[in-house]
């Protein structure tokens, strides 16, 4: 116990922390500049020198730590002496063009002189000068206003681990610049701009355009750009979000964002939003009242059920749509239509992976914290790369690498480069023989525990590549050896598994060796979700096998407690799962279709499948917030609201629950739950839900995952898995694994168009963000050098892409990191999207797509 | 009294391991390796050796704080970054006497149990890292560096780190870092070098005079060491000194030689005969001296009663033609120039007092200036990160307190008192 007095306070302190940090917690504020939460201390702007007895000279409170008996001044008249001279010295060359700056009102510098003074200052001679600097698409940079704190630089280096900043020259002529000048590793995160406390790095999307006190309103929610769901800050003033902002000590991102959260909230505010609903009249989009709009959906819906049965009707629900709006799609569905029809694109491998893990291990396998990657000593990362798929957990895993961690990653390392132990690259698909060698090898030399008995039967069963699976695997068997002997040593590992462990290849095949491995080391696992809510997707029930709260639709006991609890039938058989209602379309079984935030042409593969599919259809509903290339098929179009403009609820890769909350309603779009709670109203539900809350209600009351999770508990961070419920665990299951004593082939002369995932695109959403635009403007084609070379192409010059599908030309991008024989095209640009190129197959077991038909073409274009 | 650290300064082949094998070099690393590492340490101790590069902490202290952290590896790097306007005593010693260090440095090395050690070399002193790397060339050659010395099971590696021309690198956090290969500014202590030094690993930073003494402590031992000069901070101590003598250079003299033997005596007195005007005596950040002060010992000791310091002992002699406020000018524009822009005092306040001392120097002074330097300079004065700005400040307070009417004449009368 460590006893010191500041200000005449006695402050008892557990753990040695800073003086600063003392007063703090007997609530005296001492100014700082330099010093930030979280950042390691600096020392360098001298604000928070204070007295202690004893010692002769002044000392700053934020790198001295606090003593037992010692005794702490912080405001006398020689330390307001002190800092106003340190203001006077901050203030010979720093501009005073407050009426012009951006920070104005919420700048440090300013409001520290507002209180110390001086009131004028007496440096005579002329200001340094540097040009203000718009290399950055999103950032300007004005120099002559930075104070040389360093907190950027420390956030970018320490915490995001981009080292794209840093100081330049010396003394007075300090500048934080980029190493070189225009490109560099800048990641776009704007965690510089949280850090900085004065103008000197702001954003470029709202310059001049507001004064930090025209916030009229703050609001609280969570991102709704990928399934780590950080907590954000909607800045609002009249209908407009002025900027969103992190906030240190808020939800598990604490403090900070990727660049999707931070810069892309403007695709709320696009043009391409829909203003109104719309019916198809003749092949053309005619603009109807919502009055008109409901009664053609119900009218059309009516018909179909009477006719067809409530099978030829199907739903897919949204991983951009809360948790309420996905109930209310699933309840319309199997409560008001009464079909189980009801899947989402969470098919294309999250709730496969999430299923098939679950079928091994029980619910909630993966619902491991974020937070606690870093504090882990060892990871294996497969399947993509978690620092531009899911920012926030990458950085985890770079702080894990950096606290002295292992972290090994299967696949290009991307953003991972720097702060990975090494990477093991196979070639394109051979991620299964790695896995099978690891595995193997691993069980040799560790006994198993014994309390998973059909894994363990299964794990016995697995064919071991022979050295010349590996050597066609591109991998030797040194590499193999220096995997398994550390990941035997890890104590705390987690396995981050990204979408491509699961589209390529055996999906079975590589989930269960993963799913040895983690048994084996004792790992955490983690699926990467590339939308906010594809775990809430399948917790609401948007599963054609598995009612709210992840309950299968076969045992009766589940279906009976609804149907007591609502007073609805729940459908007994097995619904159709996306795929096979695109099949089921094709071939006339299914006659309807309400696509709720989903562009169903432009996510899958295999378009002109999709679209004859669609085609067929007597009655398809979209409802979405743009006119979507499947919209515009659609026979009636509902415009929603977007994700700043509704109320409710997603649940994140970890199944935290986390609320959304409205900022202001800019758009004539309705909220999701809302337009289907209408429809199902009037197809003869007599329920009425007047909120999201209502919505929430209902869920809690049916879904006994659920059970009585208030919005309060969810607002006061309690919704962590596995919340007040009952998750169903230690049902061991049997499962299947296909190839299981077989190895795959390698073709090692084919290129392969595999999907890019790039950290400043999520797909459609990203694409109307014009600050997400300005930074990534047009698709780009990936290439390793020496496969542009083989065809003669350099960075920026175009290439034919083709593959069966469609022939288009495209940029071409060098990326040094990307396997020999791989090209890389991201699924974000209309006409030149990845999925347009390919075809997919589905893998019995698991339900999950293998992406086919990707071995491609490439020819340089001429100019 | 005989030289040790200049030992046969005037033979051109000193810094070959030959020569200095004849006059009886590498015989203290020898004795050394007889000792425990604890009993060397013990005996530096015992010497009253203070650091030669400024702050005089006792080596011996330092060396055991080192050693006492449970912590390897262990790292010595010899501060060989002398940029002090004024400094130049480690030269001849990085010149003319490398095996002195080297063999110093192994002998240290072999008390801290350190393996691998570093010369962190001022980037202007080309011609010294040629002949430091053919010296170390020399001493691999000869066994004296080594996975194992002299058969002994010793290993230390020893090599050249040229800095690039930064003044900060020569405090110790700095050069810690620049050989980090990390922006060379100083870092938070505590933790100290010797807890927390390079690499997060337990660090000795000694300078090349200090290191050089290890050797002759070794062979004559602690006791008979400390006889030398005065016994509160003994030893043998090279002074640079240069500016208006007859003849400036590198002496070697017990530590307490009087100021005034040194000017008068040693370097011939003032230079065509003038009158003394002022003393710097131990590099241009410590305060200035009256021609009334030079009866001084010059040691760690007596020069604070006098109001100065030793510093690194680098006498700068000004006679009655120099305008003192352009010297002060020019010192602060080094400071200016050399200030690394970590903390604000330092990075604002040494460009602000160059900016006022410019204009008085340059005939445009104002009335107030004096006031207001003064009140910039106590502003730096005590809260700066390290101890550069507290240079620059004590420069400009000595400078006027000594000199006021000087300073007076020149914004008075729009010229200098000189002319």
């Amino acid at each position: 116990m460590i006893k010191l007095t500041i200000d005449g306070k006695e402050v008892e302190l557990e753990k040695p922390v800073t003086v600063l940090e003392a007063a703090k917690k007997a609530g005296i504020r001492i100014p700082t500049l330099c010093y930030f939460e979280g950042l390691s201390p600096f020392g360098g702007c001298r604000l928070c020198l204070v007295e202690v007895e004893k010692l002769p000279k002044l000392q700053t409170a934020c790198t001295l730590m606090a003593a037992d008996g010692m005794v702490v001044r912080t405001e006398t008249e020689q330390i307001k002496a002190a800092r106003r001279a340190m203001l006077e010295f901050l203030l010979i060359n720093h501009p005073l063009d407050c009426p012009y700056c951006d920070k104005a009102g919420e700048c440090e510098l300013q409001d520290l002189v507002a209180k110390y003074g001086p009131e004028a200052g007496r440096f005579a001679e002329g200001k340094r000068q540097h040009p203000e600097n718009f290399d950055d698409p999103i950032i300007v940079r004005n120099m002559e206003r930075c104070v040389l704190c360093t907190r950027c630089i420390r956030m970018c280096n320490d915490l995001q681990g981009a080292y794209a900043i840093t100081v330049t020259g010396r003394g007075s002529h300090s500048f934080v610049e980029p190493f070189s000048g225009g490109k560099y590793n800048c990641e776009y995160c704007g965690n510089c701009l949280t850090v900085c406390p004065v103008g000197a790095i702001m954003s470029r999307l709202h310059r001049h355009s507001y004064r930090p006190w025209f916030v009229e309103k703050e609001v609280e929610t969570t991102c709704g750009y990928c399934g780590v769901g950080c907590s954000l800050i909607l800045q609002m003033r009249e209908e407009r979000i002025i900027r969103t902002i992190p906030r240190v000590g808020l939800g598990l991102n604490n403090g900070l964002l990727c660049v999707r959260g931070r810069f892309g909230y403007d695709f709320v505010e696009s043009r391409d939003r829909l203003s109104t609903p719309m019916i198809n009249v003749n092949g053309e989009l005619r603009p109807v009242s919502w009055q008109e709009a409901y009664e053609f959906v119900i009218r059309r819906l009516k018909e179909i059920k009477e006719t067809h049965g409530p099978t030829a009707i199907g739903g897919i629900a949204s991983g951009r749509c809360t948790n309420e709006d996905n109930y209310m799609l699933q309840r319309l569905m199997r409560f008001v239509i009464g079909t189980n029809n009801i899947d989402s694109t969470a098919r294309l491998y999250y709730a496969p992976a999430v299923a098939y893990l679950e079928q091994i291990f029980g619910q909630g396998i993966t619902a491991n914290l974020i937070p606690g990657i870093a504090n882990s000593d060892g990871a294996l990362v497969i399947g993509g790369d978690p620092t531009t798929i899911n920012p926030i957990l990458g950085l985890q895993i770079r702080a894990l690498w950096r606290s002295g961690g292992k972290v090994i990653v299967v696949g290009a390392p991307g953003g991972l480069k720097r702060f990975a132990s090494y990477e093991v690259v196979p070639r394109p698909f051979a991620e299964e023989i790695v896995l099978s060698a690891v595995v193997s090898r691993l069980v040799k030399e560790k006994e198993l525990k014994g309390e998973l008995t059909h894994l363990e039967e299964k794990i016995k069963g697995l064919k071991e590549p022979a050295e010349g699976d590996l050597q066609a695997a591109g991998v030797s068997a040194e590499t193999i050896d220096r995997m398994v002997t550390d990941l035997k040593a890890m104590e705390t590992p987690v396995i981050v598994i990204g979408p491509e462990l699961l589209q390529h290849g055996r999906p079975s095949k590589n989930l269960f060796l993963t799913a040895a491995l983690a048994y084996a080391i004792n790992a955490r696992m983690f699926v990467l979700s590339e939308r906010p809510n594809y775990q809430g997707v399948i917790d609401m029930g948007c599963l054609p096998d598995m009612l709210p709260g992840g309950r299968p639709i076969d045992f009766e006991m589940f279906r009976h407690k609804i149907e007591e609890t609502l007073g609805k039938e729940v459908p007994q058989n097995k619904g159709l799962n996306l795929f096979e209602m695109i099949d089921a379309a094709a071939d006339g079984r299914l006659k309807a279709l309400y696509v709720m935030g989903e562009d169903l042409l432009f996510s899958l593969p295999g378009r002109e499948k999709t679209r004859k599919a669609l085609e067929g259809l007597d009655l398809l509903i979209v409802q979405d917030i743009y006119l979507t290339e499947t919209a515009k098929m659609a026979d009636v179009v509902l415009p929603a609201a977007s994700w700043s403009e509704k109320d409710g609820t997603f649940t994140n890769l970890e199944r935290r629950i986390q609320r959304v909350r409205a900022g202001r309603t800019i758009s004539s779009g309705r909220p999701d739950w809302q337009i289907v709670s209408e429809i199902a109203r009037g197809l003869g539900d007599d329920k009425v839900f007047s909120s999201a809350h209502d919505v929430w209600e209902e869920v809690i009351h049916i879904s006994p995952l659920h059970a009585g999770l208030s919005y309060e508990d969810i607002s006061e961070g309690k919704a962590i898995w596995p919340y007040h419920g009952e998750p169903l665990r230690g049902v061991e299951g049997e499962f299947d694994v296909e190839g299981l004593d077989s190895l795959p082939k390698v073709d090692t002369d084919a290129i392969i168009l595999n999907m890019h995932r790039p950290l400043y695109h999520s797909g459609s959403t990203s694409r109307r963000s014009k600050a997400l635009i300005s930074i990534f403007p047009e698709p780009v084609l990936m290439m390793n050098p020496s496969d542009a070379k083989g065809i003669g192409v350099e960075e920026g010059e175009k290439v034919r892409l083709a593959t069966s599908n469609a022939s288009i030309e495209v940029k071409v991008k060098i990326d040094r990191d990307l396997q020999q024989g791989v090209v890389s095209l991201s699924n974000t640009f209309e006409g030149v999207n990845f999925m347009r190129f390919v075809d997919y197959t589905v893998e019995p077991t698991t339900g999950s797509m293998v992406i086919t038909n990707n071995s491609v073409k490439l020819e340089k274009v001429k100019e | 009294m005989e030289k040790v650290l200049l030992k046969n300064i005037d033979n051109p082949d000193s810094a070959r391991i030959e020569a200095y094998e004849k006059s009886g070099g590498y015989s203290g690393l020898k004795k050394a390796f007889e000792m425990e590492p604890k009993a060397i340490i013990e005996e530096v101790k015992r010497s009253g050796l203070r650091g030669r590069g400024g702050a005089g902490f006792p080596t011996g202290m330092k060396w055991d704080f080192a050693s006492r952290d449970p912590k390897f590896p262990k790292y010595l790097l010899c501060n060989a970054d002398e940029g002090e306007p004024g400094t130049f005593k480690d030269r001849p010693l990085l010149e003319k006497r490398p095996h002195l260090l080297i063999e110093g440095m192994i002998i240290s090395a072999y008390a801290l149990k350190a393996e691998y050690g570093y010369i962190y070399l001022r980037g202007e002193y080309p011609h010294a890292k040629v002949v430091l790397e053919e010296a170390i060339k020399e001493a691999y050659e000869r066994g004296y560096l080594g996975d194992n010395i002299l058969g002994k099971g010793v290993k230390f590696h020893l090599s050249v780190h040229q800095g690039a021309g930064a003044y900060i690198c020569g405090e110790e956090t700095a050069l810690i870092e620049s050989i980090e290969g990390k922006r060379g500014q100083p870092r938070i202590k505590p933790p100290f070098p010797v807890n927390v030094g390079a690499w997060g690993m337990p660090t000795v930073v000694n300078n090349v005079e200090t290191l050089s003494n290890i050797p002759y402590i070794i062979e004559i031992g602690g006791e008979a060491y400390s006889q030398i000069g005065n016994p509160e901070c003994p030893g043998p101590k090279l002074f640079s000194i240069s500016c208006c003598v007859e003849k400036p250079g590198v002496y070697e003299l017990p530590m307490g030689t009087p100021l005034k033997e040194i000017i008068y005596e040693h370097a011939g007195g003032i230079k065509g005969g003038r009158q003394l005007k002022a003393v710097i005596p131990g590099g241009i950040s410590t305060p200035v001296l009256t021609p009334d002060k030079i009866d001084c010992p010059m040691d760690f000791v007596n020069l604070p009663k006098v109001g100065s310091m030793l510093g690194s002992g680098a006498i700068m002699v000004f006679d009655d033609t120099v305008c003192m406020v352009k010297v002060c000018w020019r010192a602060i524009k080094f400071f200016e120039h050399e200030s690394c822009g970590k903390c604000t005092p330092c990075r604002e306040g040494t460009g602000w007092m160059r900016s006022i001392l410019e204009r008085i120097e340059g005939g445009f002074g104002r009335e107030g200036d004096i006031e207001l330097l003064q009140d910039v300079a106590m502003s730096i004065a005590g809260k700066t990160f390290c101890p550069l700005g507290d240079g620059a400040a004590n420069v400009v307070l000595s400078f006027i307190r000594s000199f006021t009417e000087e300073f007076d004449y020149h914004i008075k009368n729009k010229k200098c008192i000189t002319q």
